[in-house]
């Protein structure tokens, strides 16, 4: 059957709307992220954290501008950020405000001067209550 | 529809009390609101903004982002839901279940096929809906729901779809009266609500001869589909249901079981049937018998209810704070437990039956050593049950209010990140996510106030009840239920003045 030229538009408006969509990413394969935290494990008020960054290879990911985003896992609470300061290649250091005891993640975002870029998920469980 | 409020006997005023016509504020005869709401279709529309909301929580919860603070299914149901509907009950009325969005595809499905079955007997009363009651909360609890967009997601879609199933295939609102949690929560907490469906003028319900309130109104037949019908088969199209849940407008008391639905007031063929405004938790002292529930105090279901309301709040609000994580830990490494469900089932058992029943044996021995009756405790706790109720409604309000007071602008953010991630587009605007809701300072006292009342809501219902228990020693039956919700308010302003702790891995998992 011959497609209509109405269901041709609105198959390529569903595509498009796909396509937008979706969030340009270029993410750095295999990279490794390690946080630590002062003190650990975290506890109400600032943490002083380092992040290291490595490619898959082990090199570590110098150069980066690197943000955080900490939240609880439970809604309804407003998001905590920091930027970091490269302290020597790959590794950053900063603070995060934790404002509430329990469960916590933090959205590591980075993007470096060849213009890949990096996000990822990491869990801080058991923030303690003050 | 139009008022017809000048119908009322002029002579009102000489008639006993209970028979005069109803003086009090009437919601639906104010200008703008009343003729909204006295409009056929007021419920289907505020029903259809909140099935449009629930179908983006949905969409969201399964296609949208794992984060709760990013998902609006999370974030809604956990936050502002459960905040607006016990803000709406104190300050109005079941506003909820008037929306109600799981009813609309029952709705539809109604026009399709109409349901051919009763309820089940066996299955009548309100031990299933607290059955499940307890179910929702242990499973919140055990899977952390607040953290979790797609079981969020699962819930809302299984209860519409319990919904649906329940009332395609029986008749009347089955699901309403004796399935919903939600709708049993809420009937519970608009004992305390400041209005109520009810007659305005009891004189014209003697007068009534049709109780289209009760029964409906059924379309005229035409005289040859009339002569085609087997004599008393009257299987003519409703066009205006009575009250589903079985209550009959003239011996209706309080809140209890209705939903607002204000079919009764469309029905009424005497526009007899009113939004009133009426005294909080009142009707928690009326004894005697009421149309659709029986004798409260004689009915061990809704007693139920009322106790696992009560400390359900308590241990609910309990599980957000740090303790309870040392207690779990605590259990778990004196017996060895590596997994959480048979503690976290222990905790349960511990606060919604064991506690419960000792304290309310022991206020019970004490009001029948005080007072002198001769009723057993089981009459005694059943009897003074319903003073729990404005108590643990207070510390559902607490908690709740907390929740969506300091989370409430939140779901600013979330919307304008939702909107971006949809369309690739800044819509509504870059997410701004520094707003977050009220200060915690100005929330506490908040909270502290709403336990407050439900103290002072508890020890004036316990003397109501007391006085009709032992009207000579009334202190006496009074003095010991006091001291309970005394202990309840005491042990609410212990957690609420705890630092939250909202964890979901105390077994490390």
């Amino acid at each position: 059957m011959a497609m209509s030229g109405v269901s041709r538009w609105l198959i390529l408006g569903c595509l498009v709307l796909l396509v937008a969509c979706r969030p340009a990413t270029s993410d750095v394969p295999g990279a490794q992220v390690d946080l630590t935290w002062d003190p650990a494990p975290p506890a109400v008020g600032q943490a002083q954290l380092l992040l290291r960054l490595r490619d898959a290879a082990g090199q570590p990911l110098a150069g980066g501008k690197v943000r955080l985003e900490g939240n609880m896992n439970h809604a309804g609470m407003k998001p905590s950020f920091g930027e970091l300061n490269e302290v020597e290649p790959g590794s950053y250091a900063g603070t995060l405000e934790f404002t509430m005891g329990g469960d916590w993640f933090v959205l590591v975002t980075a993007t470096f001067p060849d213009g890949t870029s990096l996000e990822r998920k990491v869990d801080v469980a058991g923030v303690k209550a003050r | 529809m139009t008022t017809t409020l000048s119908r009322r006997p002029p002579s009102g005023d000489r008639l006993p009390a209970g028979q005069r016509p109803n003086a009090a504020l009437d919601l639906l005869a104010l200008p703008g609101v009343g003729r909204f709401l006295r409009w056929r279709h007021s419920r289907l529309m505020l029903q259809l903004p909140l099935l449009a909301v629930s179908v983006v929580m949905v969409a969201h919860a399964f296609w949208g982002p794992d984060l709760a603070p990013k998902n609006l299914a999370a974030l809604l149901t956990w936050v502002h839901f459960r905040g607006l509907v016990v803000l709406a009950l104190l300050c109005a009325g079941n506003l909820f279940c008037m929306a109600c969005p799981f009813l609309l595809p029952r709705e539809l499905a109604r026009r399709l096929i109409a349901p051919r079955w009763e309820w089940p007997r066996w299955l009548r009363g309100k031990w299933l809906s607290l059955a499940l009651f307890v179910a929702v909360l242990f499973t919140y609890e055990l899977f952390d729901l607040w953290s979790d967009p797609w079981w969020t997601g699962v819930l809302i879609v299984a209860y519409f779809a319990a919904a649906l199933l329940v009332d395609a295939l029986f008749r009347r609102a089955s699901f309403c009266k004796h399935v919903c949690p939600v709708g049993q929560f809420n009937f519970l907490g608009s004992t305390l609500s400041p209005l109520e469906v009810a007659v305005r003028d009891h004189q014209v319900c003697h007068t009534c001869s049709t109780k289209d309130c009760i029964v409906g109104r059924r379309a005229e037949a035409p005289q040859a589909l009339d002569r085609q019908r087997p004599a008393g088969e009257a299987q003519l199209p409703i066009i205006q249901r009575g009250c589903e849940l079985g209550l009959f407008q003239p011996r209706k008391v309080g809140n209890l079981d209705c939903t607002f639905c204000l079919d009764c007031v469309y029905a009424c063929p005497h526009d007899n049937v009113g939004l009133l405004a009426r005294l909080p938790a009142e009707e928690l002292v009326a004894a005697g018998s009421r149309s659709g529930l029986g004798v409260v105090e004689r009915r061990a279901d809704l007693s139920a209810w009322m106790i696992v309301f009560t400390f359900a709040a308590l241990l609910n609000a309990f599980a957000m704070i740090s303790p309870v994580y040392a207690l779990e830990q605590a259990i778990a490494e004196w017996t060895g437990l590596t997994v959480e469900w048979p503690i976290l089932a222990a905790l349960f058992a511990v606060t919604l039956l064991i506690e419960p029943a000792l304290l309310l044996a022991a206020a019970a021995y004490t009001t029948r050593w005080l007072s002198g009756t001769g009723e057993s405790l089981l009459a005694i706790v059943q009897r003074f049950a319903r003073s729990l109720v404005p108590i643990g409604f207070g510390i559902w309000l607490a908690h709740y209010g907390f929740h969506f007071f300091t989370g409430l602008w939140t779901v600013i953010p979330v919307t304008q990140h939702t909107v971006w991630r949809t369309t690739g587009r800044e819509l509504l605007g870059a997410p701004q996510w520094h707003l977050g809701g009220l200060p915690e300072s100005v929330v506490f006292p908040l909270e502290m106030g709403f336990l407050g009342l439900g103290l002072l809501g508890s020890w004036l219902v316990a003397w109501g009840i007391s006085r009709q228990l032992a009207a000579e020693r009334t202190l006496g039956g009074w003095a010991p239920w006091a001291a309970l919700h005394l202990a309840i308010f005491a042990a609410a302003v212990w957690i609420l003045t705890q630092p939250m702790d909202m964890r979901g891995t105390f077994l490390g998992g």
